[in-house]
């Protein structure tokens, strides 16, 4: 407990120097931006500054890609808000309650709850996120080939069941993903797989390149795709958070923080899950559920308090398992590893400095959304009106130059394009990009591990099943698959109604 | 973006697309190289987890297969996506793929095409394409002139300055 604090002590002194503020400045400020703007998500902009900051020096360059991530999560509720459009996927409920006030004249009152419970969420979220990484780390110190394979294809799974409205197309994304990762060299040969004698395919895809496709340039065709309207922005009020909303909904917002912050546990779903669960999970709870998408000053805390909770949530597995609990989550994990910091199980053992540097960050990154967000309220009205038409060929831009400057290699410029259109056609017919992500990234754990295993068991499956985590983690799997079936969810229903004669269930 | 379910028709077709893709992966893994005169161990073979992969890629197809022809894929149905915005998106993916795969770093007529120029180009004709339309309905035709060569100057040095001479990249 107090070796935590010391080494958060340590941490935050560590980061308190003019420079490195001004770049935390810097950083929310961009991240806010990228978030705001309709089109960039904040997947987009943790992939595209992980290039830019390929030559920062480590600490400072994760810093930046913190307070992105944080910026950008919280950025997309502005244009919710103001136009109804959510800036990031993850603010999609808000724009239900915060755009109802903002018709309603109110706003600036509405932007004032948003930065409330993003900074509240994110203040959850981080408490957790140096609460729960070390005991995660601890338990995970205890997995072996089984149980990482278990986790891999858990997160595909899950990820495939929860994001997305179709489970069959995003577990579909999720396979494509892992078959992706096995292009190149295999992991423990180096045998050359799916190259067909080329010398860059020999190498795979870089994930970097490839998400910046995924994300960035099929987000850049999307949006140029689309003819857009001007931007109309409603009348304001004052955008100062009220106390009283706090007090009143403190309840709202500690279950919003926890909902999010185990959402964003949970590999690969993400914030936007964590943000209509909160919001769901509000509704049921509130004494004035007849208001929710027609105003409600608690809808909107509970979907901004959720979606920011998740963001340290979504960390939380990146550390301790290297496991990445979202899309822009991954985005880091890979840029950490590109900058020599390993996470996984062993990160509590070889660097635990460097998981409460990421608990500052968390903290520098929640002050900065809320300087920024309530001082910089004008400001970024005028960022909301630039044409899109003009953003996106600069994105482009960024999206190309930054592929090719990882390796210098006009190949990673050929994958980004690659990705960007298999990306774009894929979401057009509602394969969801989180669990394509995320085969990518947990391919070559769950490549190895299977592997691995067998050749402990000699190719007995047993241990695959028996060990208690194993078992656990393909129990969840099989359920979560099997729930997607009717037959199997009306047996389940029924031995529910036959097990608790006390309840009216209908 | 994904706005509205595709139909019962197109899933159809992706559904033997994910057959035939799973299928390929299968073959691929199956007949891949067992490194058996390295004497390695067999569940080692690196063939082994692509052809499980191909096999579920397969299975899950075969299962939207099933779907879509439950739910009428098989009567002749105009597919959900329609393409309206089409000329836009050929415009954009052309613009996009003749600036990234056709002028950077290439050498066209025995010249050498700086990055700053591909950049600046692109960026100048992308906007000018995307707005013509507004611009010339508002008769402002000249501002977006203006506009774009402002943009694609500004990103051209901002980006080469900042790559080259900021990160030392070696720029194509």
């Amino acid at each position: 407990m107090f070796d935590g604090l010391a080494l958060f002590g340590k941490s935050l002194a560590s980061f308190a120097d003019p420079l490195t503020l001004l770049i935390i400045a810097g950083a929310c400020l961009l991240g806010i931006v990228i978030g705001a703007l309709p089109g960039l998500t904040a997947t987009m902009g943790v992939a595209l500054l992980t290039t830019l900051t390929l030559k920062m020096p480590s600490d400072r360059a994760l810093l930046v890609l913190v307070c992105s991530y944080v910026g950008a999560i919280y950025g997309g509720s502005r244009s919710a808000i103001l136009l109804n459009i959510p800036g990031t996927p993850a603010n999609a409920a808000a724009c239900l309650d915060g755009y109802a006030l903002a018709q309603q004249g109110l706003a600036g009152r509405a932007i004032g709850i948003s930065t409330t419970g993003s900074v509240m969420g994110t203040l959850i979220g981080m408490f957790f996120l140096a609460l729960f990484t070390p005991i995660l780390g601890e338990v995970a110190l205890k997995f072996g080939a089984y149980e990482f394979f278990w986790l891999a294809l858990f997160g595909v799974i899950i990820s495939g069941n929860l994001t997305g409205n179709d489970p069959l197309k995003g577990w579909l994304a999720g396979f494509v993903g892992l078959f992706i990762a096995c292009i190149g060299q295999d992991p423990i040969h180096a045998y050359e797989r799916f190259a067909f004698d080329n010398r860059d395919l020999a190498g795979g895809f870089q994930l970097i390149p490839a998400l910046v496709g995924a994300f960035g340039f099929a987000e850049v065709l999307t949006v140029l795709a689309a003819t857009t309207q001007k931007p109309v922005i409603h009348r304001f009020d004052t955008h100062f958070p009220r106390i009283g909303d706090v007090l009143k909904y403190w309840r709202t917002i500690l279950r919003s923080g926890i909902i999010g912050t185990f959402i964003g546990i949970v590999p690969g779903v993400g914030e936007d899950v964590a943000s209509w669960s909160s919001y769901a999970a509000a509704r049921r709870a509130s004494k004035e559920p007849e208001k929710f998408g027609k105003g409600s000053v608690e809808g909107l805390m509970a979907a901004e308090t959720g979606d920011n909770a998740c963001v340290p949530g979504a960390i939380i597995p990146v550390l301790a398992l290297a496991v990445p609990g979202s899309a822009p989550a991954a985005v880091l994990m890979a840029a950490m590893i590109i900058h020599g910091v390993q996470p996984g199980p062993l990160i509590m053992v070889n660097n635990p400095q460097f998981v409460f540097d990421v608990v500052a960050m968390m903290l520098f990154a929640t002050i900065g959304i809320l300087v920024f967000g309530l001082a910089l309220v004008k400001p970024l009205l005028k960022v909301l009106q630039v044409p899109r038409e003009i953003i996106m060929p600069i994105v482009f831009v960024l999206c190309v130059i930054g592929s090719y400057a990882i390796s210098q290699r006009l190949f990673d410029v050929w994958t980004m394009l690659g990705f960007g259109v298999v990306g774009y056609v894929l979401r057009r017919y509602n394969y969801p990009m989180a669990p394509f992500v995320l085969g990518i990234v947990l391919g070559d754990l769950l490549d190895k591990n299977l592997r691995r295993g067998l050749v402990l068991s000699d190719g007995d499956l047993t241990p695959f099943f028996l060990r208690p985590i194993s078992a656990t983690l393909a129990a969840i799997c099989l359920a979560t698959i099997l729930m997607n079936f009717a037959a199997v969810r009306r047996v389940f229903h029924a031995a529910y109604v036959a097990l608790t004669p006390w309840r009216k269930v209908t | 973006m994904a706005d509205s379910n595709p139909s019962p028709r197109a899933d159809l077709i992706w559904a033997l697309a994910w057959i035939a893709i799973g299928a390929a992966v299968f073959t691929g893994g199956f007949t891949m190289d067992r490194l058996e005169r390295q004497n390695i161990n067999p569940y080692t073979a690196p063939g082994l987890v692509p052809a499980m992969l191909g096999i579920g890629i397969a299975v899950l197809g075969v299962i939207l297969l099933m779907r879509s022809v439950r739910r009428g894929g098989l009567a002749a149905a105009e597919d959900g996506r329609t393409p309206a915005d089409g000329g836009r998106l050929a415009l954009a993916l052309g613009l996009s793929i003749v600036y990234a795969g056709g002028l950077v770093g290439r050498t066209l007529l025995g010249f050498h095409v700086p990055f700053w120029l591909a950049t600046a180009l692109f960026v100048f004709v992308s906007i000018l394409a995307f707005e013509w339309h507004d611009r010339r309905a508002r008769g402002e035709l000249g501002r977006g002139i203006a506009v774009a060569a402002a943009c694609a100057i500004g990103t051209a040095a901002g980006v080469t300055a900042v790559f080259q001479e900021v990160f030392l990249v070696r720029l194509p």
